[in-house]
């Protein structure tokens, strides 16, 4: 298990925190216990044994998006409060507490290997033996198989073979609900899977699972043995060697949503506006946050399930910074259901959809 | 299991029976969701940035403890939570962001505090009279970003603007990096909304001015919570600049760097930013510069032509008095890390007391007040730097600023009042004001007396008027005696 770096976290408990405003959860909910230093002092508290765990405590330190979105001022360059908020709610376990509100999503997980219940029927596809893996992710599996349509029509047409295994979820939702083991399990099926499948690499459109398999992997000892691209970068390969021919499309204006991870993590920016900028007949026009400067959606770390009302407030609160009549593209499944909570009935697509909207016949 | 947090200053608290009923109460008025004893939300809001708190935290203490938290969604709101709570005699304490650097929420008889945070409307931007109403809750920085995105700026860019609320700003009465240009928080606002301990909600009028006897809502600004809530403002909006020009100089001495700037507003030319570090800050801000010499800086922005004009104005006058020039470059870093305070959470951690104190001083007396803070900082046992600097600047003089760090072998807290007996007697015997902006809070009350004379007494006088039971932020603003916290 990760250890808490104190130090940081007493760096973060003693500021005044001028990353307050970039703070999506304390901004909505307006409580100084979801403050960056409100969370960071209740873990140094825990940590230092002067407060015991309880589900209140629980229950303000896992009000974190995991977004980064404190790190775009915070004046500690080493700290990631994200993190050591994960750190910190791995303990909570040990201390025979957990969410109630999440107890059945782990249930999920443990029994049909997805926080959303029994999948609905399998995910292994494509050719067997190909190089390519493209792996869908449990949000996309569960609630939008459109756009793993997409992305199969993309790979066709193409002409790139490729292939699906059986997946289990990444085991990111896992570890932010504070169950390594559980995390840990999840993974260790999949690269066991992912490895047999002999693929070269490994595709991505989720940043989740990305951030999972290039991160967290290799710390549990499960680092795969694949090279892992995340979608925006490799599907932008695919139009730049030709194998791909974007035509016109009538979306007319639209914004781009850059998630998180992609923006803060894997510092995908461009790609996605690039592939945008080679679809004819599209203008982009950005919202009030956009790059590196992202505000979340309200998706980050499940906060569609752990906490839904907050994670609606944030995503009205992302979505008044799009320009109107744009239709919003992203590039993250949870994203796009942060989005899509718009009561406006605003037009919410993925990037990859609207590229096979394009280039597939 | 863990101890009870430990409180250092808590006083006498209303029964917890007393607390139970208020908090039912409370969440009929404005709903259970906005109600709260959770202890984390408790624990969160017993403190702001007073460098003593963090001293305590890191030995495991809080100051005190609220016993309630309620976060208002409007005015009528507020005046119903405090009408209820001046029935029951329950202490209130409003709570912005918790950025203030004196102690002044610290719940010392418990009670309730009022979360402003959920007020974060703004309400309307009058383009034609450059004029935004806004609530007490919204953030600084998203407060200055709605605003540019209208083509406009509030002009108020204090080093907290990205931790404090407008409402924090009006209550300590506060002044932004450009004031030489804006002004001041008590400049900027044209009125206020407040809601008085008995629930009474006045309102100040839009006007530019009025003479129509003493301008009643202008009392809230400075009253740091003690007469009531400040629950939204009206404030002055400019069009964003159409020019920014950065220049810096060097002097060979603070009295001719003192004496240029004296000249400078004298010509009547209003840069936004003008700061002067004695040798010591320059050195640890801009290092490329020779720590022998003291670094000036200056921002000054608006329409062109002006813009054009206070340039010449202004480099006519620091040359004149023996400047050398620096260019831009020093100007833009101390744009990139004006709101960087990363230094004090680092050196808590290493066991040193620190703190700044800002005073004000007039021109004959600026550098005089400096060299006496200095001296009697520097002379307390375990002091390793006490520096200074003069930012926000008038045609009669200018903030003093001070930073103060040190190791001391006694006990901390001791070392630190010994710091701030001798930087507020040094500054009374000068004839500054013993705060520029940080304002009162709970510490700096105890020289109170000493700065107002009979002057505290009218302030006690107003407050019995406005708030007879007391029950307003008790034990600030140094209005009456806090046993626990003596010099």
């Amino acid at each position: 298990m990760a250890e808490v770096n104190m130090e940081e976290l007493l760096n973060c408990a003693l500021c005044p925190n001028i990353c307050r405003c970039e703070c999506p959860v304390l901004q909505v909910l307006g409580r100084e216990a979801v403050a960056p230093s409100g969370k960071a002092r209740l873990a140094a508290m825990l940590q230092q044994k002067q407060l015991n765990w309880d589900e209140q405590v629980l229950e303000a330190v896992s009000n974190c998006l995991g977004c980064r979105g404190c790190t775009i001022y915070c004046p500690f360059a080493e700290l990631s409060l994200c993190d050591e908020l994960l750190n910190t709610r791995l303990d909570a376990k040990d201390g025979g507490i957990k969410l109630s509100v999440v107890d059945p999503c782990l249930v999920n997980l443990s029994k049909h290997g997805s926080p959303y219940g029994q999948k609905k029927g399998s995910s292994a596809a494509g050719d067997s033996g190909a190089e390519i893996l493209y792996f869908a992710g449990c949000t996309s599996q569960a609630n939008h198989p459109e756009s793993i349509e997409a992305a199969r029509a993309l790979f066709r047409e193409a002409g790139v073979p490729f292939q699906m295994i059986e997946e289990d979820c990444c085991g990111y939702p896992a570890e932010v609900w504070g169950d390594e083991e559980l995390a840990r399990q999840l993974a260790a099926e999949n690269r066991r899977k992912i490895a047999e499948s002999g693929a070269s690499t490994l595709v991505t459109n989720c940043p989740e699972c990305w951030l999972t398999f290039t991160d967290r992997y290799p710390a549990w000892g499960e680092e795969l043995p694949q090279e892992v691209v995340d979608g925006p970068t490799y599907f932008l390969g695919l139009i730049k060697a030709g194998k791909l021919k974007p035509r016109q499309s009538s979306l007319g204006k639209v914004s781009y949503h850059d998630p998180c991870i992609w923006a803060r993590t894997a510092e995908k920016t461009a790609e996605p506006r690039e592939i945008l900028e080679r679809i004819p007949g599209l203008s982009l026009e950005e919202p009030l946050s956009c790059g590196k400067f992202t505000r979340c959606c309200g998706g980050g770390s499940m906060f569609q399930l752990s906490f839904p009302e907050a994670s609606a407030a944030i995503a009205d609160r992302r979505l008044a910074e799009f320009p109107e009549g744009a239709a919003i593209i992203t590039a993250c499944p949870f994203c796009r259901e942060g989005l899509l909570q718009d009561g406006e009935g605003r037009r919410v697509l993925e990037l990859i959809e609207l590229l096979a909207k394009t280039c597939c016949r | 299991m863990t101890e009870p947090i430990r409180t250092i200053l808590q006083e006498s608290r209303p029964d917890q029976a007393v607390i139970d009923r208020y908090a039912r109460a409370a969440a009929g008025l404005i709903g259970a969701e906005n109600v709260s004893a959770n202890h984390v939300d408790l624990l969160s809001t017993c403190r702001d940035y007073w460098p003593v708190n963090s001293i305590w935290m890191l030995e495991g203490a809080v100051p005190a403890l609220p016993q309630l938290v309620v976060w208002p969604q409007s005015t009528e709101e507020v005046s119903q939570l405090l009408a209820l709570a001046n029935e029951q005699r329950i202490p209130v304490v409003p709570y912005g962001e918790g950025s203030g650097a004196l102690g002044g929420v610290i719940p010392l008889r418990g009670g309730v505090m009022i979360d402003l945070k959920r007020m974060n409307k703004l309400r309307s931007l009058d383009q034609k009279n450059l004029l935004v109403t806004v609530e007490a809750g919204v953030n600084g920085e998203l407060y200055e970003e709605h605003l540019n995105r209208a083509g406009y700026t509030g002009g108020h860019f204090p080093q907290s603007l990205r931790c404090s609320t407008v409402g924090g700003w009006l209550a300590c009465r506060a002044a932004g990096q450009f004031s030489t240009r804006y002004g001041k928080i008590e400049d900027i606002a044209v009125s206020t909304e407040a809601v008085l301990a008995d629930g009474t909600i006045f309102r100040g009028r839009r006007v530019p001015r009025s003479s129509t006897g003493p301008r009643v809502d202008r009392l809230m600004i400075g009253s740091e919570g003690i007469f009531g809530v400040i629950t939204a403002a009206t404030l002055r909006v400019w069009p964003l600049p159409e020019k920014r020009h950065l220049a810096s100089y060097t002097f060979e001495n603070l009295d001719d760097g003192l004496e240029a700037i004296r000249l400078v507003m004298r010509s009547g030319a209003r840069p936004a930013v003008v700061r002067l570090y004695d040798a010591v800050e320059t050195g640890n801000h801009f290092p490329e510069l020779s720590d022998q010499r003291c670094a000036l800086i200056l921002l000054i922005e608006g329409a062109r032509t002006i813009v054009d004009a206070e340039q010449e104005v202004i480099a006519e006058h620091v040359l004149a008095n023996g400047a050398e020039e620096s260019g831009s470059k020093y100007v833009e870093h101390w744009l990139e890390t004006r709101f960087n305070i990363s230094a004090a959470s680092r050196l808590l951690q290493k066991g040193a007391v620190l703190d700044t104190i800002e005073v004000t001083t007039n021109w004959h007396n600026a550098l005089s007040t400096y060299l006496a803070m200095q001296e009697a900082l520097k002379g307390v046992e375990g002091t390793i730097m006490a520096s200074g600097h003069w930012s926000h600047v008038y045609p009669e003089g200018a903030a003093l600023y001070m930073t103060v760090v040190g190791f001391p072998a006694e006990d901390k807290i001791t070392y630190y009042k010994k710091l701030w007996q001798g930087a507020m007697d040094a500054s009374l015997a000068e004839g500054a004001a013993i705060s520029h902006h940080h304002g009162i809070g709970l510490h700096r009350g105890l020289w109170m007396a000493e700065e107002h004379g009979k002057g505290l007494e009218v302030l006690r006088r107003i407050k019995g008027a406005l708030d007879p039971h007391g029950i307003m932020n008790p034990g600030k603003l140094g209005l009456e005696e806090v046993a626990k916290w003596q010099k």
